[in-house]
This record gives C-alpha cells, sequence and structure tokens, in this order.
C-alpha cells in the first residue's frame, strides 16, 4: 500500500483541513489557533521495553521525574497562608506550601532528622508549621529548622545545616509547578509557546470544577498517548470525525491538536472501512444531533446556518449564562473544538469552553505496568469572582468506570472508551514479536516528540 | 437521649459558614464547625498531638490540626490522615432557629 512521492509527513487527509474550518466559521479564531507548525521527525519505531522494562522507569525515576518541570496543585488549594498541599511522583513527594500571603514555596517532604514523611497522603492540608511526627523536630512555613528538642544531644544541627530542603516552585496559568533538580532552568524556559498562546486564555481565571483520579492498566507513557491524537476517534469511538485533526509541534516541550467539532468531510474518511458517515454522508442536521450532548437549543439547523455555528451560539448563551461569563465575542473554535495542548513530559491545557479539560499522566507509585490519570474540568470565572474552594478529587480504581464518576454526565462512557484499550495495548507490548510501535508521520507525530525529549533527559548528563 | 440532654453552648449568627469556635462545657473544651452540610460538635483537642484544633483550619468537612497537619471528618470526627489515628469525639448538635445545643457524649 505505497503512496504517492510526496515528501514523509507532508500528505494529509483528504476534504477541508482545520484552517479551512477556521477560516469559515461565524467568529474567527484567535491568532494562536490559526498557526501551524508541523516537520518531519523521522519514523523510526518506538521500542516497547519503553513502556514495560521496570529498569527504564527506574530511569525515568531518577533521571526524568527528578529533573522536569511538573504542576503539583492549583493555586486555588492554597489560598491561605499555612495552607498546604502534598504531591507525591513515583518515589519523591513535596511539600508546596502558601508560607506568606503572596510566595509559594515547595520543600521534600522528608524530615533532616531521620527521614520521616513530615505530610502523609497526597492532597490539601493545612498547618501553621511542620512538626514531625516522629521526634517533634519543626520547621516554619518558610522551611527554616525552629524547634529541636533535646537540642543539647544535637550541638552539630542548626537551621542553616538541617532546614528543609528547598526545590525550585514557579505558578502558572493558576498552577504550581515544581522541579525536583535543585539547578533547573526557569519554567519560562520550557514553555516554549504557551505563554503567548495562553495569554488568550488565562487559566488562571479558571475554577477546578470536576476532578476525577484513576488508576489505569499501563504506563503513563502509552496512557497519555492514548490523548494525543484523533486518529483513534473512527475506530475506538465510533465518530465521524478526527481524521482531518490539525496536529502541530513546539519546540522539545509543547506540542498541540485542535479537532474540530460539529463538522465533518466525508472525504477525510475516503480510505477508511465500510461506507460509514460517507454514502449516504451525514446532513447537518444529523451533525448537529451528535452534538446535542452539550445541551443545545435548536436540534435542528435553520437555513442559512451550520451545525457548526448554530452549536457555537447555542453553547455562548447556555454557558455564558450558566457561569456568568460574556461569551459573545469568543470564536466558533473556542466555543466547540477539542483544542488539546501538552506540555512535556505528561501535561495537557485545553483553552477550549465547552472542552475545557486538564489531565496529567504519571507513574502509578512506581509500578511500571499502571499510572494515574488526573482530569479536572477547569471552567471560566466570572470577572472579578474569587476562587472557590476546590472539590476534592474523585477516586477510581483500575476496575471502576468513568460512569461511577458523579458529573461527568454523558464524557464517562467517552473516557471509558479512551482508556478501554490500555490493558490490551499494556500486554501486547509484552506479546509483540515487534521490538516496536509504528507511528504516523503526522497524525502521532506529537507522540513521537516526547519520545525524542524523553531521550534527552534519559542522557546521564541532560541538561 | 432526652431534650433535657442538650445544653445551649452558642448562637448560630455568631457562627458563619466556614468557620469554627471553641466553647467550654463541664470543663471539656468542644470545637463547633459550620460546614455546608451543618453545624457539628467535637472535642477540641486533636487526638494525636492534644494541639487545640480551634487553631487549625476547616476545609470542607474537615478540619486540619495546626500541629502536625492530622485531618478530621468533621461530620463523624474519623481521623483521615496520620499521624491521627484515633477519632475525635463527636457530639450531637440540635440546631433550633438561631440556638445551638449539644448533647456531650462521654
Amino acid at each position: 500500500m505505497s503512496q504517492s512521492n510526496t515528501p514523509p509527513g507532508s500528505a494529509r487527509a483528504s476534504g477541508p483541513a482545520v484552517a479551512d474550518t477556521l477560516a469559515s466559521d461565524s467568529r474567527g479564531a484567535p491568532e494562536p489557533l490559526l498557526e501551524q507548525c508541523y516537520e518531519f521527525m523521522g519514523d523510526e519505531d518506538i521500542d516497547c521495553s519503553r513502556y514495560t522494562s521496570q529498569a527504564f522507569a527506574d530511569t525515568e525515576f531518577n533521571r526524568l521525574w527528578n529533573r522536569c518541570w511538573q504542576w503539583a496543585c492549583r493555586e486555588e488549594h492554597i489560598p491561605d497562608v499555612g495552607d498546604n498541599y502534598v504531591y507525591n511522583i513515583g518515589p519523591y513527594s513535596v511539600i508546596v506550601v502558601r508560607s506568606a500571603v503572596d510566595v509559594v514555596q515547595a520543600f521534600i517532604n522528608s524530615c533532616p532528622h531521620r527521614g520521616t514523611q513530615l505530610l502523609g497522603a497526597e492532597g490539601c492540608g493545612y498547618s501553621a508549621r511542620f512538626t514531625c511526627p516522629f521526634h517533634g523536630w519543626s520547621f516554619g512555613l518558610d522551611g527554616a529548622l525552629e524547634g529541636l528538642p533535646a537540642r543539647w544531644d544535637f550541638p552539630h544541627v542548626s537551621a542553616d545545616t538541617h532546614s528543609l530542603a528547598s526545590v525550585p516552585c514557579e505558578t502558572w496559568g493558576g498552577f504550581v509547578f515544581i522541579n525536583l533538580d535543585l539547578n533547573a532552568k526557569p519554567l519560562a524556559d520550557y514553555m516554549d509557546v504557551l505563554p503567548e498562546h495562553f495569554s488568550h486564555f488565562p487559566l488562571e481565571r479558571r475554577r477546578i470544577r470536576l476532578h476525577v483520579q484513576k488508576v489505569l492498566p499501563a504506563n503513563w507513557k502509552a496512557a497519555q498517548e492514548a490523548f494525543m491524537e484523533a486518529y483513534h476517534n473512527f475506530e475506538t469511538h465510533d465518530s465521524p470525525n478526527g481524521a482531518n485533526a490539525q496536529y502541530d509541534v513546539y519546540g522539545k516541550y509543547v506540542s498541540r491538536f485542535i479537532h474540530n467539532i460539529g463538522n465533518y468531510s466525508p472525504e477525510s474518511l475516503d480510505d477508511y472501512p465500510g461506507d460509514k458517515w460517507r454514502a449516504p454522508p451525514l446532513t447537518e442536521n444529523q451533525v448537529l444531533q451528535i452534538m446535542s450532548v452539550f445541551g443545545l437549543e435548536h436540534d435542528e439547523v435553520p437555513p442559512g446556518e451550520t451545525a457548526r455555528s448554530v452549536a457555537a451560539e447555542d453553547l455562548r448563551k447556555r454557558i455564558g449564562a450558566a457561569l456568568g461569563v460574556d461569551l459573545s465575542a469568543t470564536s466558533d473554535s473556542l466555543m466547540l473544538d477539542s483544542i488539546e495542548y501538552h506540555l512535556f513530559p505528561n501535561m495537557f491545557f485545553f483553552p477550549g469552553i465547552t472542552v475545557p479539560m486538564v489531565y496529567r499522566f504519571r507513574p502509578n507509585g512506581e509500578d511500571v505496568d499502571s499510572s494515574l490519570f488526573d482530569f479536572i474540568i477547569l471552567e471560566p470565572l466570572p470577572d472579578g469572582a474569587e476562587h472557590p474552594e476546590p472539590p476534592e478529587p474523585i477516586r477510581l480504581d483500575v476496575d471502576q468506570s468513568y460512569t461511577e464518576a458523579e458529573g461527568l454526565d454523558w464524557l464517562g462512557p467517552v473516557y471509558d472508551e479512551d482508556t478501554g484499550n490500555l490493558a490490551l495495548q499494556q500486554q501486547g507490548f509484552k506479546t509483540s514479536r515487534k521490538s516496536g510501535i509504528t507511528l504516523g508521520n503526522y497524525q502521532e507525530s506529537r507522540i513521537r516528540r516526547v519520545h525524542m525529549t524523553l531521550d534527552e533527559f534519559m542522557k546521564e548528563d541532560a541538561e | 437521649m432526652s431534650e433535657t440532654d442538650f445544653v445551649w453552648v452558642a448562637s448560630l449568627s455568631d457562627l458563619p459558614p466556614g468557620s469554627t469556635a471553641s466553647v467550654e462545657i463541664e470543663g471539656r473544651e468542644v470545637l463547633l464547625c459550620r460546614t455546608s452540610e451543618g453545624v457539628f460538635a467535637l472535642d477540641n483537642l486533636c487526638t494525636h498531638g492534644a494541639a487545640r484544633l480551634c487553631e487549625g483550619k476547616l476545609k470542607g468537612q474537615r478540619i486540619l490540626c495546626p500541629l502536625h497537619g492530622a485531618a478530621f471528618d468533621v461530620r463523624d470526627g474519623a481521623a483521615l490522615s496520620r499521624p491521627a489515628v484515633t477519632a475525635l469525639a463527636s457530639h450531637p448538635v440540635s440546631v433550633n432557629g438561631d440556638d445551638i445545643c449539644i448533647a456531650l457524649v462521654e
């Protein structure tokens, strides 16, 4: 099945591209969504052992998780002085604390005396100071050693030598990021286009509506890669669109897809099996019907309109009123599309209004075969409103269904489909007689970029 | 338990939602917590380090100890996080109009 002689990576699905859709929308999209940024990065297989080898996972703990920026919590998790958040990644544990009104700091969660973790389970907490539950050594919110019972026995200990170990901590978009590398480059050096692009969609003016944390039966990379392309939509979700999504790779750390919702091109499926959605093609009314799960006012497309324009306008009114925000000038694309930015190694930010998610994928403890998926709905906040207290995460174990998470509504079955292949894939890595997985040059380019950057971290002397 | 076991301890208007207060009844320090789910009464001393929980923080349905950060469920006193492992005593509460009354348990 050979393709044409075009250079690798330059072929695209037939039919209108995302750029064509955005150009014909009823309201123009913001500048960042009009950009395209892709180049061919190779077509070699990706070794399966990267997903299954405990030795590879251990090296990731040493060289990746020990050295990369990662968000630990939202600022609204720690609004007041003394509020803290424990964040765990593999064998490591960090305390993020608001140590003064405008100061957020992060410390290694381990007493400098005999190593005991100062705070237990991951999540929100509060204490006026940190006190070790073992011998009662205590530390100020700035990490400085304050109380030392039987100080007479420790002439070799002082605040200079035995305060809590501080790690780099910065904020962006309402997220608190930490880096376990004391010599880490600033977060800004790592963010590529994110600050510029998200100046159009400020995530600091959003609040957590829902947080679901689930154990998934696959390595963290396989789990996140199930969310990095829309190529799977046809087979996994039985969905007609996704084949003409746009993929962008911005440097080492940031990539994006834009997957149009509410339009549809039968040509994009021209070599997919069967005639489904192609002969006959869906009507605009049928496309609108697919979007009825969003809660639309219209059930028919009026003459002169498109399903996309009608849905976007219905949602401007409904979501705008429900949230108390003015969406009247918001583009069709931001209203409807699945626009997904990825920040290396494991973070996803969606600037959309109807699809306003944040994802984070982590190893589940130190297990190479399972992962933790944090799913957050990050909803726009009215101008001037303060962030309400965030909800506690709903925790789902590996065998539970997303339909058990109250508030997920129609998304529950979708995420069950997205994650339903993971156990099969994780086992398939192990039984495969082929040493690696194969990626599409365009639609799966973001996955390749992550592995390329991961390789840089895995080198002993990575920056 | 009869109505007479309940004693008046505070006015609801003095306990805004999301706040706590400590009161003393029969020589025992009791913590009142007003959350989105109602008014709850617990012993005020942390079962781990005996710190005063009224100096801690109410978050949702949890009270957090100011000393080690141990969390307790205000609805039933259950210890939710280490270093505390023993539940706080939880006292029945009755709210009538502006009157908060509680019945001390042993």
